[in-house]
C-alpha cells in the first residue's frame, strides 16, 4: 500500500498526507493495479476510472480541483457570498 | 369547473396553483416519474457526462429530448425533461425580463411582433418574481429595462462574483462598436437576502456551483416549490402522457385522452379518459406542438409546430492575467446588457452577454480537460498539479445569447417513427439565418475586444470536425443550444396567422390553452423562463376571471 501510495504522490504532486486525507487509498489501489501512469493520474485528478466515476467521493476527492482550490461542484458549500472574495492560493 | 392542464413543469404548475386556489378542480397530467432529490445530487456526482439531464430518471415510456429527430441542416441542441417539474428542474435560474424593444421584434428588427407590449406585462412580471423568488436590485435593472417606480425585488441582489468585479474594473465605461460597457447583475431566482415581507423558500444560496443540474440545497426555485403550495384541488397524476384531445363540433375540447404507465423500463401501459371544462396544454414548446399535431387541433393557421426558436448560444474562453477563484458560487450573476437593443438590430440579430464564471467547463470541458492535456504533454507530480492550478485558476468563459428570429421554416413536424408507446415523434427541422449567424459574427467581434481590454489570453477555437460548426463569411463559428425553446404555437393577434391569441388561448378552440414558451412570437435576449412565469399568471388571471363566462358557456352548448 505504501508503495502505491508513493507512486501516485510522485505522479500526481500531492503529498501521501493529502491522498491519504482522500479515503481513496484502499479503493484505488485495488482498482488501479495495472494501470499506466496516465490512467492512475486521471483517477486521481478526476474521479474517472477507464470511462466511468466508481463512487460519488471519486468525484468529490478529485485532485485537479483540490490544485485549483474549490470544490467540484455540488460537493462543498463554501458559504453565501464567498464567491465575491480574492481566491486562496493553491498551491 | 374542471381544469386538466397537460404538464407538471414550469407553466403548469403555476397555472395549476392558481386555478387550485380559486376553486377550480384541477389535474396535472404529468408524462413523466419523479427523481428524489438526494438520488438526482448522488446520480449528478457519479455521471461521467455531467449533462443536464443526467441527475434525472427518464423513462422508455417518455423518453426526453434524446427522442427527437433532427432532419434540417442544422442540429437541434436545445435539451428538455420530461419528469415531474420538468425542465424547469434543470434550469440555470436566470430570470432577466425581456427588454421592450423585444416585443416589437418585426418593426425593429427581424421576426414577428407580440399582440401586448412590455407595459402590458410589466405587472406579470412582479408577479411572478414573488412568486418564484428573484433576487435582483430594481434601480440597477432600470439601467436597461423599465421597472415600476417603488417595486422592490423579493431578495436584495446577490453578491457578485470576484470574477465580475476583475471584469467591472477594466471595462465598465469603456465603449465598443460605440456602446458604452456596463457590468450589471443579473436577476436570479436562488435564494438572496429577503427584503421585508418576503420569506423565502429553502436555504440561502452557499455557492454549490451546480444550479445547471441540480441545486444540492434546492436553494434555487423549481416548479416543485410552487406544487408544496398547491391547494387539495389538485391531483398530480405522473406517468400519464396524454396523445390525443377531443373536441366536438363547436370547437370545444371535452375530454383528455392518456396512456398510464407503471414500468418506467417498457412501453407497456393502459389507455384512460379524463373530461374538462378547460385544457392547458403545459407540456414543454415542442411537446405542445406535437400534441396539438397529433389531435388534429389548434392548426387553421398552420402555424402549429412552425417558428420554431431557441437561442443559439455563443460561447468564447480565456484566462484572465489573474487568479479569480471559478466555480465557486452561481453560473453567472452579471451581464453586459449593451448589445440587447438599439439600431443594430435591424441589421443583424441582437445579444446579451453573460460573464461565465464555471471556468471552461460548458465550453471545454474543464479541468478534466486541461489535466488530459498536461499529462499527454508529459507533466507529472508538482510541475503538473501547479499547471492544472494556473490554467484553471484563472479561467472564465462568456456567454453570448443571440437572438433568434421566428422563421416559419423552422419547425416541429410528426416523424413516421414511433416511441414505445406507438406515439410519433418529433421531427425538427432547424436551421440558422443569415441574420443569426451575422449576429454571432458580431459577438465573436466584441468577444475579441472584451478579451483584448481584458488582457486576457484567447483559447477560444471552433474546429470542423466538432458539432455544430459552421463557417460564415470565410470565418469558424459554432454554436450551442441553450434550451430556450420556443415559439411552436406562436401568439398572435390575428387567427389567420397565429395560434394562440394574447391570453395563449387556441383561436380555434375557446376552452384550449397552449401555454409557455411555445406562445412567445420572439425571445430576444433573455433566459425566457421568467417571461414564461409572467405569461403563466396572466393567462391564469384571465382564467380564473373568465369562469363564469366559461360556465354560462359549457351550459348553453349542453343538450
Amino acid at each position: 500500500m505504501d508503495a502505491f501510495v508513493e507512486l501516485s504522490a510522485e505522479l500526481t504532486g500531492f503529498s501521501a498526507e493529502e491522498l491519504r486525507s482522500t479515503g481513496l487509498v484502499e479503493q484505488y489501489a485495488e482498482l488501479a493495479q495495472d494501470a499506466t501512469d496516465a490512467e492512475l493520474i486521471q483517477l486521481w485528478y478526476t474521479g474517472v476510472w477507464r470511462g466511468q466515476i466508481p463512487s460519488a467521493r471519486a468525484y468529490a476527492e478529485g485532485l485537479a480541483w483540490k490544485a485549483v482550490g474549490v470544490a467540484p461542484p455540488g460537493t462543498g458549500a463554501p458559504g453565501f457570498g464567498s464567491w465575491e472574495h480574492r481566491p486562496r492560493r493553491s498551491v | 369547473m374542471k381544469a386538466v392542464v397537460v404538464g407538471a413543469g414550469f407553466a403548469g404548475s403555476l397555472i395549476a396553483k392558481v386555478l387550485g386556489d380559486n376553486g377550480f378542480r384541477v389535474t396535472v397530467l404529468e408524462a413523466g416519474t419523479e427523481t428524489g432529490h438526494d438520488e438526482a445530487v448522488h446520480r449528478f456526482r457519479t455521471a461521467l457526462v455531467k449533462s443536464p439531464l443526467a441527475p434525472y430518471r427518464t423513462t422508455v415510456a417518455a423518453p426526453s429530448s434524446d427522442y427527437l429527430i433532427n432532419t434540417g441542416p442544422f442540429a437541434y441542441s436545445s435539451p428538455y425533461l420530461r419528469m415531474n417539474g420538468g425542465t424547469g428542474t434543470v434550469w440555470t435560474g436566470i430570470t432577466p425580463r425581456m427588454h421592450p424593444e423585444d416585443f416589437r421584434t418585426a418593426d425593429l428588427g427581424r421576426g414577428r411582433n407580440w399582440p401586448i407590449s412590455y407595459d402590458d406585462l410589466e405587472p406579470y412580471y412582479r408577479a411572478a418574481e414573488w412568486e418564484i423568488g428573484v433576487a435582483a436590485d430594481a434601480d440597477e435593472q432600470r439601467q436597461h429595462v423599465p421597472v415600476a417606480d417603488g417595486y422592490a425585488y423579493p431578495m436584495h441582489a446577490l453578491p457578485r462574483t470576484y470574477l465580475d468585479h476583475a471584469v467591472a474594473s477594466v471595462v465598465d465605461g469603456q465603449r465598443i462598436d460605440g456602446r458604452e460597457l456596463l457590468i450589471t447583475g443579473t436577476p436570479q431566482a436562488r435564494n438572496g437576502v429577503p427584503v421585508s415581507g418576503y420569506r423565502p423558500d429553502g436555504h440561502l444560496c452557499a455557492g454549490y456551483a451546480s444550479c445547471v443540474p441540480v441545486c444540492p440545497e434546492n436553494a434555487k426555485y423549481t416548479p416543485r416549490r410552487t406544487q408544496k403550495r398547491w391547494s387539495p384541488h389538485i391531483e398530480l397524476r405522473t406517468r400519464c402522457v396524454v396523445n390525443r384531445l377531443h373536441a366536438d363540433e363547436f370547437g370545444r375540447v371535452t375530454k383528455v385522452s392518456y396512456q398510464r404507465y407503471e414500468d418506467d423500463t417498457t412501453g407497456r401501459h393502459t389507455r384512460h379518459e379524463v373530461e374538462a371544462d378547460v385544457v392547458v396544454l403545459a407540456a414543454h414548446a415542442i411537446e405542445n406542438a406535437k400534441l396539438l399535431l397529433m389531435s388534429g387541433l389548434a392548426n387553421s393557421s398552420d402555424q402549429v409546430g412552425r417558428n420554431l426558436m431557441d437561442h443559439p448560444a455563443l460561447l468564447t474562453w480565456a484566462l484572465m492575467p489573474q487568479p479569480i477563484g471559478p466555480f465557486r458560487g452561481p453560473g453567472s450573476t452579471t451581464s453586459i446588457d449593451a448589445f440587447r437593443a438599439g439600431p443594430e438590430r435591424a441589421t443583424r440579430a441582437p445579444f446579451r452577454i453573460e460573464l461565465g464564471n464555471w471556468g471552461w467547463g460548458w465550453s471545454a470541458g474543464s479541468p478534466d480537460s486541461d489535466t488530459a492535456e498536461f499529462v499527454a504533454a508529459g507533466l507529472r507530480g508538482y510541475a503538473l498539479r501547479k499547471a492544472v492550478a494556473d490554467r484553471v485558476g484563472r479561467q472564465f468563459t462568456l456567454q453570448f445569447e443571440i437572438e433568434q428570429e421566428a422563421d416559419p421554416a423552422n419547425r416541429v413536424t410528426l416523424s413516421e417513427d414511433r416511441d414505445a408507446l406507438g406515439n410519433p415523434r418529433p421531427s425538427i427541422h432547424y436551421g440558422l439565418s443569415d441574420y443569426v449567424k451575422d449576429g454571432l459574427l458580431a459577438a465573436k467581434r466584441v468577444s475579441d475586444q472584451l478579451f483584448e481590454l481584458l488582457k486576457a489570453d484567447d483559447y477560444t477555437s471552433y474546429k470542423p470536425d466538432e458539432e455544430r460548426y459552421f463557417e460564415h463569411n470565410g470565418e469558424p463559428l459554432r454554436y450551442w443550444g441553450a434550451g430556450h425553446s420556443g415559439g411552436t404555437h406562436v401568439m398572435g393577434a390575428s387567427k389567420h396567422d397565429s395560434v394562440v391569441d394574447q391570453w395563449q388561448r387556441c383561436w380555434d378552440h375557446p376552452n384550449l390553452y397552449a401555454v409557455g414558451c411555445g406562445s412567445m412570437p420572439s425571445l430576444g435576449t433573455s433566459n425566457p423562463s421568467l417571461t414564461m412565469a409572467a405569461l403563466a399568471l396572466r393567462t391564469a388571471d384571465h382564467l380564473v376571471s373568465h369562469r363564469a363566462e366559461e360556465v354560462r358557456c359549457t351550459m348553453s352548448k349542453a343538450p
